[in-house]
């Protein structure tokens, strides 16, 4: 039907006829053929709730092929190291939790794994089943300092708690390692693995009481008590020979280079006890210790106190007078022997030994000065971390500087950190003279 | 248990860091060709300057940003900044001596005992953490305060804080948790 009120804007005329091209609503001018208006194509506004690409395109959702690889890393690493079923099952839940979380959601596929390794750390904790975190780091082949740091990050996001173990827990396991069970080596060397624990155990615990264990890596430490352990428990002399690197490749384990220093470490501390054992008159060195390891581990407690008492005694006779050593410790001592009256026939000596000290101990009442006290205390108790035995020079105080806001800094002063012009043009010739040297 | 001290516990400290800015541009060239005790290292972009009356290093960037570290007070620290920028006004750069900061301060000090430091990081959790296999010290963070400090079982700490208040009040807030967990100098029966 012709429109009566629009005219065409090109020719002018008013015949204006509906003209659908398809479907498109059109007008046209019937004289011309200009196209006055034209419809949409699509007319209908769409007025309900707003949908988004991904909801409609998607097919099914699955998980993060990252998180399904890590798992499979994760369940790897507890089948490698033969946990049971509810760590496995633990350490998937951690994980799970902590990648979702936005702190490891972004980050490399490396650190990604060492997360894995933290969370079957942290679970292995919790349930109690000794590992160490240089173990994890071996599995990860990385770095320990960077897997403790992720470890740390983990412990916060996932907020647990999972309690470190100590050298003698781990110790079981370690000695596992040590093939030289009955089967593998000739007799004479042979050792079964529960006897040779139980005695590399109770020389571990004897060295934590004499500062050998406190902040060192516990893995030289168990090495070094596992092969005296093995030594002592039958000390013929093919043994006594056996250096410590023959017997690493014996046991057929990697020998570590700190394990030597621990050696000697242990036998100096054994030493100190022997020579307390009453019944052995010869004298002591680091080579006859070894025989005496199970007489010294059976009576230890009591010649860890007769070691002590025979020290104090001792340092008295060097100096009666100055610097008397702390009351405490000798303090200590007396309350010890009365608690524990009777354990061995060795004892009846000291608690007689005792009484004689006690009243000595009170009459020594001038205090040590704190300073000097913290310092030298290495040289009063019988054993002392190496830090404290051998502490380092002090630097010469530097006098303390009388400052003032208002000092006047002196023009000499300055000038001395300024070199003349004579010197600076002395300088750049010798640059651009060594910078020849060096081209030619 | 008493938590003040009955013997004061001498806080040495070490290291006192600061900052400062000098509102110009400086030319590092210059510097290294006309300052005696300069070490330019070009590959970083900054020049390092060893002053002798308070012995002090201090990174010149040519941005103005100076650090100086090596100060043991934070007194000594601003008089080694002022005396730096005196110095390279005399070499003739306008220096404006502004925003002088104290941001780090190091320190030692030594308790009378040693401490078990696995009953220590038991107590304090989460605040203290312990890694024996990583480091054989604690790490003990107070938030509000800024500031770490490393427990030894020796019973030597290292603190570090924003300033010199932080650093003290944070010995004086961790003394009675250490003075719980200590063992006597000679232990017997106890064990790590």
């Amino acid at each position: 039907m012709p429109r009566r009120n629009t005219r065409c804007p090109g020719c002018g005329s008013s015949n204006i006829v509906n003209d659908n091209l398809y479907c498109q609503a059109q007008q046209v001018c019937a004289d011309c053929g200009t196209v006055v208006s034209e419809g949409s194509l699509a007319q209908d506004p769409y007025n309900g709730p707003e949908i988004s690409y991904s909801r409609t395109t998607v097919v099914k959702k699955k998980p993060c092929v990252n998180l399904i690889q890590g798992m499979e890393r994760v369940k790897e690493m507890s089948r490698l190291l033969r946990v049971r079923k509810e760590v496995e099952e633990l350490s998937l839940t951690y994980y799970r939790q902590a990648y979702e979380h936005k702190t490891f959601l972004n980050v490399t596929l490396q650190r990604k794994e060492i997360l894995g390794g933290c969370c079957v750390l942290a679970s292995c904790r919790q349930q109690r089943w000794p590992i160490t975190l240089n173990t994890v780091s071996y599995l990860l082949n990385d770095d320990p300092a960077v897997v403790g740091e992720v470890y740390h990050e983990m412990i916060k996001v996932l907020n647990i708690q999972a309690p470190a173990f100590s050298v003698t827990d781990v110790m079981e396991a370690h000695c596992q390692e040590y093939k030289i069970n009955p089967g593998h080596v000739p007799d004479e060397l042979a050792e079964e693995s529960r006897v040779l624990t139980k005695r590399a155990v109770a020389l571990v615990e004897l060295a934590a009481d004499s500062w050998i264990v406190t902040g060192r890596h516990p893995l030289p430490i168990m090495m070094a008590a596992v092969y005296l352990a093995w030594q002592s428990l039958k000390p013929n002399p093919q043994r006594l020979k056996m250096s410590l690197e023959k017997f690493c490749r014996l046991g057929k384990v990697q020998k570590i280079k700190v394990a030597g220093p621990r050696i000697t470490e242990m036998k100096g501390m054994l030493c100190k006890l022997g020579k307390e054992i009453p019944w052995y008159k010869q004298v002591l060195t680091p080579d006859n210790v070894v025989s005496l390891v199970g007489d010294i581990l059976q009576h230890r407690y009591s010649l860890l106190r007769r070691a002590m008492k025979a020290h104090e005694l001792s340092l008295l006779e060097k100096c009666p007078v100055n610097s008397p050593p702390a009351e405490t410790p000798s303090s200590e001592v007396t309350e010890d022997a009365g608690q524990t009256p009777a354990t061995s026939s060795v004892n009846a000596e000291n608690e007689a030994g005792d009484k004689d000290e006690s009243p000595k101990s009170p009459s020594e009442l001038s205090d040590p000065q704190a300073q000097g006290s913290t310092q030298n205390w290495g040289k009063r108790v019988l054993f002392a971390p190496p830090c404290v035995v051998n502490p380092k020079k002090k630097k010469t105080e530097r006098p303390a500087l009388h400052v003032s806001e208002d000092d006047h800094i002196s023009d000499s002063e300055i000038d001395s950190y300024i070199r003349t012009p004579q010197e600076a043009r002395d300088f750049a010739v010798m640059q651009t003279m060594l910078k020849e040297q060096n081209k030619v | 248990m008493d938590s003040s001290n009955d013997e004061a516990v001498d806080i040495i400290i070490t290291n006192v860091v600061a900052t400062f800015r000098t509102r110009c541009h400086l030319n590092l060239r210059t510097i290294a060709l006309e300052g005696t005790n300069v070490i330019y290292k070009p590959e970083v972009g900054k020049v390092l300057m060893k002053l002798r009356k308070p012995r002090i290093t201090a990174s010149i960037w040519s941005s103005g940003k100076i650090i100086c570290t090596g100060a043991t007070s934070e007194d000594e620290a601003k008089l080694g900044a002022r005396r730096l920028a005196r110095c390279l006004q005399k070499l003739g750069f306008k220096v404006n001596f502004s925003a002088f900061k104290v941001v780090n301060v190091l320190a030692v000090c030594s308790m009378p005992f040693s401490i078990h430091l696995i009953d220590f990081t038991k107590n304090n959790r989460p605040i203290a953490s312990y890694e024996p296999e990583l480091h054989p010290a604690a790490t003990y963070r107070i938030k509000n305060l800024k500031a770490t400090i490393q427990v030894f079982s020796t019973g030597s700490l290292t603190v570090t804080g924003p300033n010199v208040q932080n650093v003290a009040t944070a010995v004086e807030q961790v003394y009675p948790l250490l003075f719980e967990c200590r063992k006597p100098l000679c232990k017997q029966d106890k064990k790590m």
